[in-house]
Order: C-alpha cells, then sequence, then structure tokens
C-alpha cells in the first residue's frame, strides 16, 4: 500500500512571547554599549521570549486509507503537526511530504462569513479547500442534505446556532473531494446525533481508502475511528502502534497523573451554609487502605469526617458517584439508610459502603453533600470531590468504557431458542 | 495515485478565481450589508474631497486647471486615488483581519489581498459612472483618445496589487507598517497631481514626482478623458515601468515570506 502521509526528522521552533519593540531595541542596544549586556535584565530586553521547539525531530509514515489518532496532553504538539502536513505552516528543518488533497478540519467554518447565507458559505468554504464551482455546484446538495440544513441555507449563518455552523462547516469538508483528512478536536461542538454522523462519514472515508488524521481527547472514539494511534509528548513521538494498547498506556497514565495531582483538601467547589462540614474525605479499599483505582466489583468504602460547631438536627449524608461526560450514575443518602444520630454537634465519621461496584472502566468522581432532613437547603456541598478510576481486568481494547457502552456492567446471561 | 510531495498543493486555476470571487463577495457584502447607502459611501467620499479642493485650491489658491471646470479636474483623478487609497489601506490589514483562515487552512495567501483589490473594483465602478455623469454634465470628454482609459486602470489596478501586497505581507510581522501607510496615504495624496496639474510643479521639483507612479495614471487618465487628448508617453512610460517593477519586486517578497504567515499572524 503506498503512503500518504511521510514525516521525516521534523522539528518546528517558535518564538514566543511578544515581539520587540523599537523601545526595546533601543534599549538594549544602549545597555551594550555601557558593557552591561551581561545583565539579565538587559539580556531579556534584547531578545524577549524564548524559542519554544514545538516538534522535536519527528518522523513516522501513514499508509494510505488508515485512520491515524493523535493522543497526547495539551501542548503535546497535535495540533502543530496537522499544521504542517496541512502546509499551514512549513516545518523549521526536516521534511513533511504528502500525497494528494488535504483537507483540514482545525476548527468548523474557519472560512465561513456570518454576513454570508448558508449557500454562498458553501462556496466560499469549499473554494478555501480549492474546488471549482462546477465541483460545488455538484456537491451542494450531498453538503446541505449531510448538515441538515435545507431550511436555512438561504439565511445569513449569523442567524445559525454554533451546532449548525460546525455541521456544516464539516460536511462541507469532508466533501471537498479529500484525500487525506485532518480532524483536529472539532466533533466536540455538535450534538451527539451529529457527532455519531461525523464519525461515520469518516469512517466512509477510510472505507473509500482515504487517509484520516484524527486528534481527539476522547479515546472511545479514536479507538472507533482509528486502528493506529500516534502518542505525542513534548513534542516528540511517545509511542505509535496499534490502537488499543496504545489507548490503554496513554489512559493509565493520565489517570495516574490525574489522581496523583489531586487535591486531599476539600477546598475549591464548596456551597452551602455551613453548619455541618465535611472536613476530609477518603477512598478505601476492601482491605482496608487509602486507594484511588479500583477494579471492577471491587467493593468502595467513602469515609468521611466532618464537624458541626451548633448541633443540628437530622442531618442528611449524600454522595454520589458522577461521570464527568455523562452526568450522576449513583446516589445515596444517609436518610435511605444507616444510623445517623437525631442530632449531631461536634465532629464525626461517616462511611458509605459500596459492597460492590459494577462500573464500567472510566474515571469517575464524587460528589458530597450535607443537607437538612427535608433536603431542601444543603449545609455543605463539594460539587468536585475526590476521583478514582476503576481500571479493567488485563487491558486490551475493551478496557474503557464510554457512555455509549453504558457505564455500569450488570451481570446477564443470554439465551438462544 | 498521488505521489508524495513537499511542496505546496497546486490549485487549478478555476479554483482560484472561484476562490477569488467568493473572497471578494464576502468582503462587499460583509463592507455594505446593513448599511442604508451601501456602495454610495465610496462615492460620497471622493465627491465630498472634490467640493473641499474645489473650495480650497480652485476658489481660494486659483489653482490653474488647464481650462478644465476644477471639479471635473479634480474628480477626474480622485476617483483612481481613492480606489488606489482605500485598497491599500484595508489590504494592509487583509491578512491580519483574515487571521482565522490564513492559520487554519492552507490556500494560496495572496489572495486574500488580492481579493481586497478586487472589493474595491465595485466602489470604482460607482464612483467612475458618478464621473461619467459629471463628464455629461459639463458638456467635456469625448473624442478617440478615450480608448486608452483601459490602459490606464489596468496600470492603477497593477500597481495597487504591488503595493497591496508588500504591505499586507510586511504587516504581518511588524503592524508598525499599518500606521506608516495612513500616514503615507495622506502625504501621498498631496505629492501626486490630484489637486494640481503636473504642469503646476516647479521644474527642479518634477524628476521627484516623476518617481510617484501615480503621477503617469492621474494626469494620463485626466488628458484622455477630460482634455480629451494624447498623454505625455514619456511620463507613462517611466510610471509603466515603475509599476511593473513594483509589482514584480512585491510578489516576489509576498511569495518568499508567506510560509511564516501562519507563524507570526
Amino acid at each position: 500500500m503506498s503512503t500518504s502521509i511521510q514525516l521525516d526528522h521534523v522539528s518546528k521552533r517558535y518564538r514566543t512571547g511578544r515581539s520587540r519593540t523599537v523601545v526595546d531595541l533601543v534599549a538594549s542596544s544602549v545597555d551594550g554599549w555601557r558593557g552591561r549586556s551581561q545583565d539579565v535584565h538587559s539580556a531579556t530586553r534584547g531578545r524577549i521570549g524564548s524559542i519554544i521547539h514545538a516538534l522535536n525531530d519527528v518522523s513516522f509514515s501513514v499508509p494510505q486509507g488508515a485512520g491515524l489518532g493523535i493522543i497526547g496532553r495539551n501542548g503535546a504538539g497535535k495540533t502543530t503537526l496537522l499544521k504542517l502536513i496541512s502546509r499551514v505552516t512549513w516545518p523549521t528543518s526536516g521534511k513533511v511530504r504528502v500525497a494528494g488533497h488535504v483537507v483540514s478540519l482545525i476548527e468548523l467554518g474557519a472560512g465561513f462569513h456570518p454576513e454570508l447565507t448558508g449557500r454562498e458559505n458553501v462556496y466560499l468554504g469549499a473554494g478555501l479547500f480549492g474546488l471549482t464551482r462546477k465541483e460545488i455546484d455538484r456537491r451542494f446538495d450531498d453538503i446541505v442534505q449531510f448538515a441538515d440544513v435545507e431550511r436555512l441555507i438561504d439565511t445569513p449563518m449569523k442567524r445559525y446556532s454554533s451546532g449548525l455552523y460546525a455541521r456544516l462547516g464539516f460536511a462541507v469538508a469532508i466533501h471537498s473531494r479529500p484525500d487525506i483528512v485532518l480532524v483536529d478536536e472539532v466533533l466536540s461542538v455538535g450534538d451527539a446525533a451529529f457527532r455519531r454522523r461525523a464519525l461515520e462519514a469518516l469512517r466512509g472515508l477510510i472505507a473509500d481508502g482515504k487517509t484520516v488524521l484524527f486528534i481527539s481527547h476522547d479515546m472511545w472514539n479514536v479507538r472507533r475511528l482509528c486502528s493506529q494511534i500516534l502518542w505525542m509528548d513534548e513534542g516528540a513521538v511517545r509511542a505509535h502502534g496499534p490502537a488499543g494498547d496504545i489507548a490503554e498506556r496513554y489512559m493509565n497514565e493520565v489517570n495516574l497523573q490525574a489522581l496523583a495531582n489531586q487535591e486531599t483538601a476539600l477546598q475549591s467547589h464548596r456551597g452551602g451554609t455551613g453548619e455541618v462540614r465535611f472536613d476530609t474525605v477518603e477512598l478505601v479499599n476492601q482491605t482496608g487502605a487509602p486507594a484511588t483505582t479500583f477494579a471492577i466489583d471491587d467493593s468502595l468504602i467513602v469515609r468521611g469526617t466532618y464537624s458541626a460547631a451548633k448541633a443540628v438536627e437530622r442531618p442528611v449524608f449524600q454522595v454520589a458517584i458522577v461521570d464527568v461526560d455523562t452526568g450522576v450514575i449513583v446516589t445515596t443518602a444517609s436518610s435511605v439508610q444507616g444510623n445517623v444520630p437525631a442530632t449531631v454537634q461536634g465532629s464525626g465519621t461517616i462511611e458509605i459502603r459500596f459492597g460492590r461496584l459494577p462500573l464500567r472502566p472510566r474515571q469517575y468522581v464524587l460528589r458530597l453533600s450535607i443537607t437538612d432532613a427535608h433536603q431542601l437547603g444543603s449545609y455543605d456541598q463539594v460539587v468536585a470531590g475526590p476521583r478514582f478510576a476503576v481500571t479493567g481486568q488485563g487491558g486490551g481494547v475493551d478496557s474503557l468504557a464510554d457512555e455509549q457502552d453504558g457505564l455500569v456492567s450488570v451481570p446477564f446471561d443470554v439465551y438462544h431458542s | 495515485m498521488h505521489e508524495l510531495s513537499d511542496k505546496p498543493e497546486r490549485i487549478s486555476f478555476a479554483a482560484y478565481l472561484e476562490l477569488l470571487m467568493n473572497l471578494t463577495r464576502r468582503e462587499v457584502k460583509g463592507r455594505y450589508s446593513q448599511s442604508l447607502f451601501g456602495a454610495g459611501w465610496a462615492v460620497a467620499q471622493p465627491l465630498a474631497m472634490m467640493a473641499v479642493f474645489t473650495l480650497v485650491f480652485s476658489r481660494l489658491g486659483q489653482m490653474p486647471s488647464g481650462g478644465a471646470p476644477y471639479p471635473l479636474f479634480a474628480f477626474a483623478a480622485l476617483v483612481p486615488w481613492f480606489f488606489f487609497s482605500n485598497s491599500v489601506t484595508s489590504g494592509t490589514m487583509s491578512l491580519v483581519t483574515y487571521r482565522n483562515i490564513v492559520t487554519k487552512t492552507y490556500f494560496p495567501r495572496e489572495i486574500v489581498p488580492l481579493a481586497q483589490v478586487a472589493s474595491r473594483l465595485v466602489d470604482l465602478a460607482a464612483t467612475s459612472s458618478l464621473f461619467a455623469v459629471l463628464l455629461v454634465y459639463y458638456g467635456a470628454g469625448g473624442g478617440r483618445w478615450m480608448l486608452l482609459t483601459p490602459l490606464f486602470v489596468l496600470l492603477l489596478i497593477v500597481f495597487t496589487l504591488g503595493v497591496t501586497l508588500a504591505t499586507s505581507a510586511m504587516n504581518v510581522f511588524y503592524r508598525d507598517v499599518s500606521p506608516v501607510v495612513q500616514i503615507s496615504l495622506q502625504l501621498w495624496l498631496f505629492l501626486t497631481p490630484v489637486a494640481y496639474p503636473l504642469s503646476a510643479v516647479p521644474e527642479r521639483y518634477r524628476a521627484f514626482f516623476l518617481l510617484n507612479p501615480l503621477t503617469g495614471v492621474v494626469e494620463g487618465l485626466r488628458a484622455v478623458l477630460v482634455f480629451g487628448r494624447a498623454p505625455d508617453w514619456g511620463v507613462v512610460g517611466i510610471s509603466a515601468a515603475l509599476i511593473a517593477a513594483v509589482f514584480a519586486g512585491a510578489f516576489v517578497l509576498f511569495k518568499s515570506t508567506d510560509k511564516y504567515f501562519a507563524d507570526v499572524i
């Protein structure tokens, strides 16, 4: 199979910071005459900003018809990579070679003008991707149909919602007869139905032998679309290989880092009137040791210490397990279960014990609150409490779940007759 | 199948034109939408300047106008002048204004300043129509020399393109270019024979005026349209040569710097 994209020892350096003004130039040369160039202050005046190595000796190649996911933290060089491949910018050293027509979706509808109608913007946007009027004429109906904007096509785009704007931008891009499509985290704008259609369309392009490079933080989408993943880290290739393996390694590292960095104190995002407050909250595993990662069906104990300055009658302690993307998964309240005394004062400890955690592998966050007996007013609210991760058994593709798979694993049997 | 290449992608001439047309349309629509007078404002600008010039230079200053009615004499030069001046002003800022697409998609970058100049052709058409009305009103013009008008319009457009390409590219690197252009244009208007004829310039300063390519354009247009006579071919020749040189230099400057635009813009 022929090669679609090839990078050989590509480096890209940027100068950062503000550019020099005449005042800076004069000041630094005056300092130079007075022999003060060793002075730190003077040195920075002469050379404001520093060089950033956005990419460092990056080499890889992508065969035609492949889907390559590009992952990594913010600032790892992912977007710079796409900009180099799309010729928006050029490497400082090394060689970037591509075969065929490149269409980049670094921002959906970047070329659109709000005063122009949808129709005019289709011609403008597709023109930016190098299409002639005839070519656009032929694809116009498909574009409009894909974006589902028949009704508004002759309305100025300033009347469009942001989702619609993105939809039309995406539709124009994928219909611009690309050989290579570069997608940069743009599917986060639309609604779920559009996201699914967009992914479907990208998959169709790959099936047709087009090459798709896909930047996303959503491992699930990356894995659904791409057979290979390029993991970028600080401007260099950290790993390049089969999607399942790399995604697994990446997510493990991200989860571990996030858990290691989380604050044990509960200062942020506090609400409530404050008569009773949580002082500490910790997560404990079945052996009684503090933990942040759990396996499916492990038990989890949420142990909170609280203090109440004055006597508070019948407080309700609540703990919810929240999935950051989709919302609350499980709620618990001490009013339903448990032996909380009718009046609390001073300090105490409360434990909520989940005997079995039937959650799919993913990262979760706890939301804690203490409310009055009727659960109308709240004394304390910890919107973003401690995080924990549920890890898969063994690794492999299925060890990371998505809301599409559901987040709770319930035992089931299948019968066929 | 496609070969691997490290060259920028070539787009067809038809696609190039299509993109130029669409960016021009975007520019014109953006400029005049939600404006009551629309392109009328393009006409108001030289008209107001004509009135002021007539009062100051003709009435107060007794400026000669070679026998033609002074308002017509001034307007004939203000039409090309404002085309040039407005194109360069918005063209200088154009790449920065279009930062959003310059940093996100690849396309031949010169289309952005070209579209600015092209969009001012709409204004030029409007002011030229008014000029035609004035010609009829004053009963001036006519004659076979008018057939040379397209030559001068071509020179005007090529020169405007050249200056705009250069200033827009430089403005990407140094935003100082824009204010410098502003001030230069203000002075340039008075150093071009717009309010006065070249013949009113003392002999010893003539050479300096001939270094200004707009001198040949303005004087030439006035000769063939207002006075109905042959242009001074010497002046036109010098201007044409300068215009060709400016355009070539500007184009080379633009194309040799445009791969850095997205990095510094």
